[in-house]
């Protein structure tokens, strides 16, 4: 473990220096970085966000280099008030103005969104007509040119908008882990612009690739559902969910197991369970063994069960985005069964038509189902899939941890299995090969040979080696690994889509 | 190790590697390619310095089991078989399902706990028979919820409440289900004073969808936007395709409505049938107690029951069914024509068939009509320039010439006769021949006649027949035009122009015609249609018979007696 890794770079407020000074807990405000406890350690941690509380005030911290899942509410006895705080600082943030800033979460108090949003109303006027469609800039510029002149002066303005979005280059919003409340006017200006840039492209990148995961800037960055009662377990949650406003309030939501409508009380729960007659996710069954069963579920015609598993998913999720439509999506749903029904262990979501090759775009397994394997059949089954398509697939980028340790785990296992093959038979093999039989795209399967250290240069020549702890932790998963997807037991077809279901988004 | 200056090999996808256990070979013999370029992992920038994710990469391969901790979720405190009590029973087969969420779970108004406080209180005021159910009550809060939505889409934001009497219409359909009208009313103040609780917002918590309003975009409530819609390129091919399925669409559905069509009468039929079997069974009655009562005594099996009525019910059916199939057919047969959808095309290509019929039609009648006629107007040469191709000569007898035309240009006969003033120099004269198989004969027959007329701007014209007339003062060129045909004359080559039609230069000739088909009706035409003329060669002067220009045979004119004649102005 490197050092590096142990303590982190100082991930939070990692620009310059930043004053320090004492504060109490009284005078602590959002966005001071404090040292706070957590797991019996002092951590420094960002507060995100101050409460009242019956039992006091409370704290939202985010910890230094730890996931967002790991944030919490702490109360004022694990806050470190004998060590200086770092207060915000705005003078700093008028240098670095190509930041972004997330300001969604405090949008009281930052007067840069209100700004951006004036924007966007005033591009949103020049079309009033369009109802069906989310205002970005490039059509906009687009359709504006065709316009009457009576927008002319709205106009020049998208115009110079658009084509500095278009010129912005990619990382700019890569480090947004900043909030600043008391910005002065001018700033606020500058950032203005730098946000909603970043934020366009962001949408224009969303709209264009049909992605379903996002940028962290998109994303609130508080939790707003705190429990959730799901089928037999209790659920909390790792990040924000774009569930009902009203829900925030909610000290427990409720969920129904099959078909994920959501409650804030109990009794409309109760009420509803009374009619649901829903006992598995409403599609296909198209793989079916002793302990699971997958169902294919079309996004556009299940509309709103899709978008309750969206909206369930996304509390676990933190780089997905609900900000467009399910439509374009299949979700391949896996269930397990008892006398009550089939369960939703897990998911994985694909588009239908994915022009990056993408095999998967968002997957998950449920927190209750968690290290018991279930990710690596859900793994499985998306490349199952690709194999009958006849393509090399990969997961839609950025994974999450989990994910990454997921994918790597399968990835590496699968093509260690294949390797020995080749070693023992003595044949030669190249990463193309690998790939194909199984139906990985090249590139990850040199990410993988890289990852495990397995490529050699030896005697003038590219060589692979199996390291030994490899094999024998293969063999020690191989042991312990009981389920696997049979393929034959695949009762699918690549659905074909008509060029008319992509007009009218799918 | 030295080997880090060696430049490697490029490594592609298809390089062959080998592989190797990590045993067979020394590790001092290879370098590890891993601290090349830094490996991508994929995951978001911002995060993958994160202390959990590092410390598992770390270990990897280390096969300690190092997790990255999440919040744990826990056993719930509800009871689960309360909630979820309903028993499902797995399938053999896999299963196929196609119920939304809204079809499976029915009405989506679930009570609420104010709703229940509500209800209770409702409920107490009233006698047992007439208090609401919790199911109704969802079912009329269901109707007034989506009234609501579909009426008022933007209720929260213009603060409309749809009034109680639009909920009428669709309280009603409700009310065919279940009785719900007597507590509607009241119902609905309870409704309306909810909404205007909430803001006039839907009872239920909703997702917020976009509103096209200034707040849209950095709202991060803000879910499931609608995509623009994808331009398709507007393509011939397209456009077929969108044709054939509506065509197959439509084409189905027609045969649906046939089928219940044939279903319909099918059961009409059985029902008719019935009925008469029912009549034959009552008359037999009849018969029967008739013969009770005059006490006949024959065997009564083949008249009532049983055998014969077997018998005969086969009988019966089988006079019966011949027409019911027919009836059947019939029904079906003649609209099936029908179900085979008519294309535009088809009804284009049917309506200019029409079209070209009648066009034929009138084309013949018109050439019925004209078989007679000969249009003079029409030829293209004409052999003399101007009046000669006067069709509106009409006879006229003069015994009186007013005035013999000194200097007329005259182009008809040939045929030198008392009257004759000018003897028609002959090559001149021998142009004329050609015109006029009859019109000599007819000079002959007919004395010889004037008419006066007035033409023109008042000029006076006179119209001879039977005579030759003055010949036409030719110019020299136009002469010239004449002259091989006479020596045509002169060779008494005749024979061979009707002979051949074949020949070069008539075929040339005929080909520069611009109404072919008069060339060939022509053969027929002078011999056999006029009729005064009889069919016969004039021996005297040199005549063509089927000379290649058409004029000649256009000549014998339709009106019988008078061939038009040449007239001199004055």
């Amino acid at each position: 473990m490197s050092p590096s890794a142990t303590h982190g770079e100082p991930e939070v407020g990692s620009d310059g220096p930043r004053q320090k000074g004492k504060a109490t807990p009284d005078t602590i405000k959002v966005g001071c970085i404090a040292q706070v406890t957590k797991d019996g350690q002092p951590r420094r941690a960002e507060i995100l966000s101050i409460k009242e509380t019956k039992s006091g005030r409370q704290f939202y911290c985010n910890f230094d280099n730890f996931n967002k899942r790991l944030d919490e509410w702490v109360p004022v006895a694990r806050i470190d008030f004998d060590q200086d705080v770092e207060w915000p600082n705005p003078e700093k943030d008028k240098q670095k103005d190509t930041k972004a800033k997330k300001t969604a979460a405090v949008p009281k108090k930052a007067p840069p969104s209100k700004k951006a949003q004036k924007k966007v109303g005033k591009r949103e006027q020049s079309e009033p007509g369009s109802e069906g469609q989310t205002p970005h800039p490039w059509s906009e510029f687009v359709e504006s040119q065709q316009q009457s002149q009576q927008n002319n002066k709205t106009d020049g303005e998208d115009k110079a908008n658009a084509s500095l979005e278009l010129g912005a280059t990619p990382n700019v919003a890569s480090d947004e882990m900043e909030i600043d409340e008391d910005e002065t006017p001018a700033s606020a200006a500058k950032k203005e612009h730098a946000q909603s840039f970043s934020r366009d492209r962001e949408i224009e990148k969303l709209r264009t690739s049909g992605s379903m995961t996002q940028n962290p800037a998109e994303i609130s960055r508080i939790r707003n559902i705190s429990k959730v009662e799901f089928g037999r377990n209790v659920l909390f949650p790792w990040y924000f969910s774009p569930y009902p406003e009203v829900f925030s309030q909610e000290d427990c939501i409720y969920i129904c197991e099959f078909c994920l409508s959501y409650y804030g009380d109990l009794t409309s729960f109760k009420s509803h369970r009374m009619k649901c007659t829903l006992q598995h996710p409403p599609g296909n069954e198209i793989y079916r063994d002793d302990f699971v069963s997958f169902y294919e579920i079309d996004g556009k015609r299940q509309r709103t069960w899709c978008r309750n598993l969206c909206l369930l998913s996304k509390m676990f999720l933190d780089h997905k985005t609900l900000y467009y439509d399910v439509d374009p999506f299949l979700f391949y749903v896996m269930t397990t069964r008892d006398e009550k029904g089939s369960h939703l262990i897990g998911y994985f979501s694909k588009e239908k038509e994915s022009a990056d090759g993408y095999n998967v775009a968002c997957i998950l397994t449920l927190p209750q189902y968690q290290r018991k394997g279930y990710g690596r059949l859900l793994i499985q089954f998306s490349y199952e899939l690709s194999k009958i398509e006849g393509k090399l697939g990969s997961p839609e980028k950025p994974l999450s941890d989990l994910g990454l340790l997921s994918y790597r785990q399968y990835w590496s296992e699968n093509i260690v299995d294949l390797l020995l093959g080749y070693s023992d038979s003595q044949e030669k093999c190249t990463i193309e090969s690998i790939a194909t039989r199984l139906a990985m795209t090249t590139q990850d399967v040199e990410h993988t040979l890289q990852a495990l250290k397995m490529q050699v240069y030896h005697k003038g020549e590219h060589k692979i080696v199996i390291p030994e702890k490899l094999v024998q932790q293969r063999e020690k998963s191989k042991a312990k690994q009981k389920r696997i997807i049979d393929p034959d037991r695949i009762q699918w077809k690549p659905p074909v889509f008509t060029a008319a279901s992509r007009t009218w988004g799918w | 190790m030295a080997t880090r200056k060696v430049r490697y090999k490029k490594l592609s996808v298809k390089t062959p590697l080998g592989v190797l256990r990590e045993n067979q070979i020394d590790r001092e013999e290879y370098e590890s390619l891993t601290n090349e370029a830094q490996i991508a992992t994929g995951v978001e920038q911002a995060e993958e310095n994160e202390y959990h994710l590092q410390a598992v990469l770390q270990s990897a391969g280390v096969a300690v089991d190092k997790e990255i901790p999440v919040p744990p979720p826990q056993e719930s405190t509800l009871n689960y078989d309360e909630l979820y009590a309903r028993p499902f029973s797995k399938t053999s087969t896999y299963i196929r399902f196609s119920q939304t969420v809204e079809e499976s779970v029915g009405c989506m108004y679930d009570l609420t706990e104010d709703d229940e406080v509500f209800l209770k209180s409702y409920n107490q005021k009233r006698a047992a028979s007439a208090q609401l159910s919790e199911f109704d009550f969802e079912m009329i809060m269901e109707v007034f919820e989506d009234t609501s939505e579909f009426k008022a889409p933007f209720a929260s934001i213009d603060q409309t409440i749809v009034p109680y009497d639009d909920m009428l219409r669709y309280l009603q359909d409700l009310d065919r289900r279940t009785k719900v009208m007597p507590h509607a009313k009241e119902i609905y103040e309870y409704w309306k004073s909810r909404r205007q609780a909430l803001n006039n917002q839907p009872l239920h918590p909703t997702l917020k969808f976009e509103k096209h309003q200034e707040s849209d975009e950095a709202d991060p409530f803000v879910c499931f936007r609608r995509r623009e819609v994808r331009q398709t390129r507007k393509t011939r091919a397209r456009d077929v395709q969108s044709a054939d399925k509506l065509k197959r669409l439509r084409k189905e559905l027609e045969d649906a409505r046939q089928l219940v069509l044939a279903a319909h009468n099918r059961e009409v039929l059985k029902a008719e049938m019935l009925k008469s079997d029912r009549a034959i069974f009552e008359v037999r009655a009849q018969l029967k107690e008739h013969k009770i009562r005059l006490g006949i005594k024959t065997d009564d099996e083949d008249l009532i029951n049983q055998k014969p009525q077997k018998r005969k019910a086969p009988d019966v059916p089988t006079v019966q069914r011949p027409p019911l199939p027919a009836q059947l057919r019939v029904a079906v047969r003649p609209t099936h024509p029908e179900n085979d959808l008519s294309i535009y095309a088809d009804r284009q290509a049917e309506k200019e068939n029409e079209l070209r019929l009648d066009i034929e039609k009138k084309v013949l009648s018109h050439t019925e009509w004209n078989r007679n006629h000969l249009d003079l107007t029409r030829g293209p040469l004409s052999p003399a320039p101007g009046p000669r191709r006067e069709p509106g000569f009409r006879p006229a007898k003069t015994q009186y010439l007013m005035t013999p035309p000194t200097s007329a240009a005259s182009d008809s006969l040939e045929e030198p006769t008392a009257m004759d003033l000018d003897k028609p120099e002959e090559d001149v004269d021998a142009v004329f021949h050609f015109r006029g198989v009859t019109q000599d004969q007819e000079a002959r027959k007919n004395p010889p006649a004037y008419r006066r007329r007035i033409g023109r701007l008042g000029r006076l014209w006179i119209d001879r027949r039977g005579m030759a007339s003055p010949p036409h003062d030719v110019g020299a060129e136009t002469r010239d035009r004449w002259k091989y045909d006479e020596s045509s004359d002169e060779e008494e080559d005749p024979p061979k122009y009707e002979v051949d039609p074949f020949d070069t230069n008539a075929l040339r000739f005929r080909a520069s015609i611009p109404l072919p088909p008069w060339m060939t009706n022509r053969a027929a035409v002078p011999t056999a249609r006029v009729p005064l003329p009889p069919p016969q060669l004039p021996p005297a002067v040199p005549q063509l018979q089927p000379p290649p220009h058409p004029q000649q045979s256009q000549q014998p004119p339709p009106q019988p007696p008078v061939p038009p004649l040449p007239q001199n102005a004055t």
